[in-house]
């Protein structure tokens, strides 16, 4: 067993846990939104934020996979004939001078198969870890994440990734509704715009947390180390 | 009857121009006395009811003239079964821990439970005769619920969001309609948070990217399409 996480609340509420139980959920740390060239860039917003959290997310990653936690990662990318990709959406990629689906450096802007839908080489997952491609910003949209969950019994859930007032947020939400237990990482996500992050923690952390807890990655990983060494 | 677009931003609502009363609907969500109202729960936790009651006035008047013109209006209200079989454990041991145990009694009746009196609508903003009501265990209106059954069922596409909190469940209500393809307009003075900051935040980043998750206007510009 190991012991809770010491974040807003000690988490997960009910007391010691298994990572059986659990899962690392690795939010869209793709080349879209992270490399240079990638889509978001492209629009013109700073990946500088997001990229800075990688090395963060790393450790993060590392320490859940010797732990045994189930690592499920997701992506922001639709499908090649674009049959899951809302009207609207399109739309305003468009206007964003960077339309779903145009050729860019990295593949097909937002589209599977492109290295701009896949999750960065520093991140990259290992056989058995899902993929999940999603047409949205939450996860639980238009995807199997619940399903794969469920059949593994798994009920606590720890987040990573990007954005914070984007694809984590809305994720988190859903999975909080679904009965998880949620617990964020409040330094291993990030948004290209800081206060976002900074304020979308704030209403997270309202009620005591009403979505989850919230904790450190470092909070996180203490505990998941006091287990590989005892 | 096709509308103008509402002046929204980031841009003109809806992105394709054309809206009328038979693809577009008001959601006034979770207007209710535990979250507006002097002695209801908000009241009795110390909270700012005077942030979100002041988006009474501003959704009273666009419930009314979209009444007029034959839209549909869906309301939502947060709440459990009497007998807590949909209260997650996590939700209700979060609840007990801030003092305020979902089911256990409070100044307007059980908290956060169905038929008690700190459960229902305000009455600036009742439901009239036919006007859906959806109860939701969550903060989202599409899960354990039929809200996208009525979507569907009626053609819907558009949806204007009304109501408290913005953080919360308007907000988690509007990402998962804007997910699922439906265009949605969040009402600046329509909505209202319990802080001034996170109400700031949830229209920053609602126009943010070109409007991922929509576009935002105020009632006023609503009501000016409207005519």
């Amino acid at each position: 067993m190991l012991a809770q996480v010491d974040g807003i609340y000690p988490w997960p509420y009910d007391g010691p846990w298994t990572p059986a139980g659990a899962a690392l959920i690795v939010v869209d740390m793709q080349g879209d939104f992270l490399e240079p060239d990638g889509w978001l860039a492209l629009t013109g917003a700073d990946i500088g934020p997001l990229d800075a959290v990688v090395p963060l997310a790393k450790r993060v990653l590392q320490a859940a996979r010797g732990a045994e936690l189930f690592t499920v990662f997701t992506v922001e990318a639709h499908r090649s004939d674009l049959s899951d990709l809302p009207d609207n959406k399109l739309w305003r990629s468009r206007r964003l001078g960077r339309a779903i689906g145009q050729e860019g450096p990295l593949g097909r802007h937002l589209v599977r198969g492109g290295r701009g839908a896949e999750i960065v080489p520093a991140l990259a997952p290992r056989e058995g870890e899902p993929v999940i491609a999603k047409p949205g910003k939450s996860a639980f949209i238009g995807t199997d994440l619940d399903q794969l969950l469920r059949r593994r019994g798994v009920r606590n859930l720890v987040f990573a990734g990007i954005t914070t007032d984007g694809a984590v947020q809305c994720t988190l939400r859903d999975a909080n509704d679904r009965g998880y237990e949620c617990l964020i990482l409040v330094d291993a996500t990030a948004s290209d715009v800081p206060a976002h992050h900074a304020d979308q923690i704030h209403t997270l952390s309202l009620a005591g947390g009403h979505y989850g807890s919230l904790a450190t990655a470092d909070q996180f990983i203490s505990v998941l180390s006091a287990e590989a060494l005892s | 009857m096709i509308l103008p677009q509402v002046a929204a931003d980031p841009y003109a609502w809806p992105f394709d121009g054309a809206w009328s009363p038979a693809d577009t609907a008001l959601i006034i969500i979770d207007m209710q006395i535990d979250f507006l109202r002097a002695g209801g729960y908000c009241d009795q936790m110390g909270l700012d009811i005077g942030l979100t009651s002041s988006a009474i006035a501003p959704t009273r008047a666009v419930l009314a003239r979209m009444r007029e013109l034959g839209f549909t209006v869906i309301h939502t209200r947060e709440g459990h079964r009497r007998d807590l079989t949909d209260l997650n454990d996590n939700k209700r041991w979060r609840s007990a821990r801030i003092g305020a145990e979902i089911g256990s009694p409070g100044p307007c009746g059980r908290v956060l439970t169905r038929d008690e009196p700190g459960w229902d609508i305000v009455p600036e903003l009742y439901p009239a005769a036919g006007e859906p009501v959806v109860d939701k265990p969550g903060k989202g209106s599409f899960h354990a619920t039929d809200f996208e059954q009525i979507l569907v069922q009626r053609r819907l596409r558009n949806l204007i969001f009304a109501g408290v909190t913005s953080d919360c469940c308007v907000h988690t209500t509007m990402t998962n309609a804007n997910d699922k393809g439906y265009e949605c307009l969040l009402l600046a003075d329509g909505s209202a948070a319990l802080e001034i900051r996170n109400h700031a935040m949830i229209v920053a980043i609602t126009a943010k990217r070109g409007g991922q998750f929509g576009a935002v206007a105020p009632s006023s510009a609503l009501l000016a399409a409207l005519g």
